[in-house]
């Protein structure tokens, strides 16, 4: 499988991590060298297997849907590079048009 | 003088009950051997200031005969398990400065055991490495041959573990991440059944694939650690919800009618003579114990590591979302704007080796692309299963090595597909969602080797039983 320059700008979109243009011969070579390894999976043929997601096969222990209180909004904040209020602070997503 | 640090588990609880020493002396020397070993080593990335404030309390409690199971014992976490109000990276620049709003269930559980947190230890960046070469906080050394790796993910706890800086420690493994470094570094590591360790609190990696475990010296030390992190816990909702017998008795019981299935295809494959001669050495062993052995087939296991870097790939691709500079975690300067926020957050927090994968499962995963990779590995992964379900109607457990070789020289493997070669005997255990365990085998050129067990869901006791009556006859182990 080729992993084009134009293929990695998308995936490098879709994962949202900025790729330095230096980088990039490099990392082509080592995702397609990842990729002829996955590709030995088209030796078995897999039309009437089921796809499998989990190990196990019991249903998930769900909980009991009621509110707990777990969670701490101003402890689990503390962490967070910047906050104002309660809010997350992020630069500007909408401009304001007077 | 005893060094303390150079008893088991069982005997460290043994003094400690009968007054021999105090948790405050056991830790203290644990505490002084890590100020001057760690330096070289690189194995802990933290330290627990307050652990000998916790050793004096336990003390309190073993005197007023209040002690917990494990009271007093002072042990070491991997960096990936979530303390309340301390220091969690994950190896990673990322979370450099992340200190956790809560506790992971299985340091919760460790801690109300009554042991002691010495600290936190080094691992590859979000587990993802098999050499502990890819953390933001360096390289971790083999203490047996310090250019050498440890092995990883977890090296810092196996590295620990093998030094005697702690009685024992926890590590996680999403395709031998306990089991290769428990190799490399001479010692047992314990893969338990997915589900029978909660993950809550345990910073994720591949959901469907991570599973938290024990290194110790010995399988009796890793049967009653991994019993004290075992269990039901509502927080996450695919732990096995049932009561499960004493790992420890089922280690120690004395007649357990073990056939252990070879399988054919793995044994016929191995490169390496000196491997192949260990493995053979080691099998004769159990012959000589009175275990039955069988050949068995396993079909589909070599696809095993494609399947793997398709489904560990686009899980983590998943999974690490959520790092995006705005909740907790790393921020870059002066982003633009919010796509800069993102992607540069994540360009400048990550290393090369996560991002890699995060690309690799992003491809996975994307349109026109998903049903040739992620369903098609998903199919590969059930054909997996159903072979070892079909083997395990004729064996009780399976062997086979941990390792194609010994631990290699820092920096000496740069192809990332080598690298990933480095699990293929560990990864199917994974696949399958079996309890698997790596225990010492012998040595090539003083360097260790260790050998596999892997068993049926939820019968770790079988193969901590087969492990503790090998570690009867030999004395490859600490």
């Amino acid at each position: 499988m080729k992993i084009s320059e134009k293929i990695l700008e998308n995936i490098s979109t879709l994962s949202k991590i900025k790729i330095d243009d230096e980088l990039k011969p490099k990392l082509i070579k080592d995702l397609e060298s990842i990729l002829i390894m996955v590709d030995q999976m088209n030796e078995i043929n897999t039309d009437d297997i089921e796809a499998m997601s989990h190990p196990i096969d019991d249903a998930q222990n769900l909980r009991k849907d009621e509110a707990n209180k777990n969670i701490d909004r101003d402890a689990y904040q503390e962490c967070a590079p910047a906050i104002d209020d309660g809010f997350y602070l992020t630069p500007k997503v909408l401009e304001q048009n007077d | 003088m005893t060094d303390l640090t150079s008893l088991s588990l069982l005997e460290q609880l043994e003094g400690l009950k009968n007054k021999k020493f105090s948790s405050e002396e056991l830790t203290s020397v644990y505490l002084k051997k890590i100020n001057i070993e760690n330096k070289d080593l690189n194995c802990f990335i933290s330290i627990n200031e307050s652990a000998l404030k916790h050793a004096k309390e336990s003390d309190k409690k073993i005197a007023n005969g209040k002690g917990a199971v494990l009271e007093g014992i002072p042990i070491a976490h991997k960096d990936i398990f979530c303390i309340e109000n301390q220091r969690t990276t994950c190896g990673s620049k990322m979370l450099d400065n992340f200190i956790s709003p809560y506790s992971s269930t299985v340091y919760e559980k460790l801690s109300s055991s009554g042991a002691i947190t010495l600290g936190k230890t080094n691992m590859d960046e979000f587990a993802m490495g098999s050499s502990n070469e890819t953390s933001y906080f360096g390289s971790v050394k083999n203490p047996l041959s310090k250019d050498r790796v440890p092995g990883g993910s977890s090296g810092g706890s196996a590295s620990a573990v093998s030094a005697g800086l702690c009685s024992f420690a926890t590590g996680t493994d999403t395709g031998g991440s306990i089991r290769q470094p428990a190799a490399f570094c001479g010692i047992t590591g314990i893969k338990p059944t997915y589900g029978r360790v909660s993950r809550w609190g345990m910073i994720a990696f591949a959901s469907s694939l991570d599973q938290g475990g024990i290194f110790a010296k010995n399988a009796l030390d890793a049967s009653l650690a991994l019993e004290n992190i075992s269990g039901f816990d509502s927080k996450d909702s695919t732990s096995i919800n049932k009561k499960f017998p004493s790992l420890f008795m089922e280690a120690l019981e004395k007649k357990i009618d073990h056939i252990v299935g070879i399988p054919k295809s793995i044994i016929k494959n191995i490169k390496d003579e000196k491997v192949k001669k260990n493995f053979e050495d080691s099998i004769n062993i159990l012959k000589k114990l009175g275990i039955k052995t069988k050949e068995i087939d396993l079909p589909y296991i070599e696809y095993s590591l494609p399947v793997y870097y398709v489904i560990a790939p686009a899980e983590c691709s998943a999974n690490l979302s959520r790092y995006d500079g705005v909740r907790f975690g790393y921020r870059c300067q002066n982003p633009v704007d919010l796509e800069d926020l993102y992607s540069r957050s994540r360009a400048e927090g990550f290393g090369d080796e996560v991002k890699k994968r995060i690309l690799i499962g992003t491809y996975c995963l994307s349109a026109g692309y998903y049903d040739a990779y992620y369903i098609k590995a998903q199919k590969i992964r059930n054909l997996i299963k159903q072979s070892f379900s079909s083997a395990f109607k004729e064996v009780s457990s399976i062997v086979m090595p941990t390792c194609a070789n010994v631990s290699f020289k820092l920096d000496s493997i740069q192809s990332p597909v080598e690298m990933y070669e480095q699990d293929i005997y560990t990864i199917p255990a994974n696949l399958a969602g079996l309890p698997a365990l790596s225990i010492p085998s012998g040595e090539i050129d003083n360097l260790p080797l260790g050998i596999q067990f892997l068993g049926n869901y939820l019968e770790e006791g079988n193969i901590l039983n087969i492990a503790n009556k090998f570690q009867e006859e030999t004395d490859f182990h600490m």
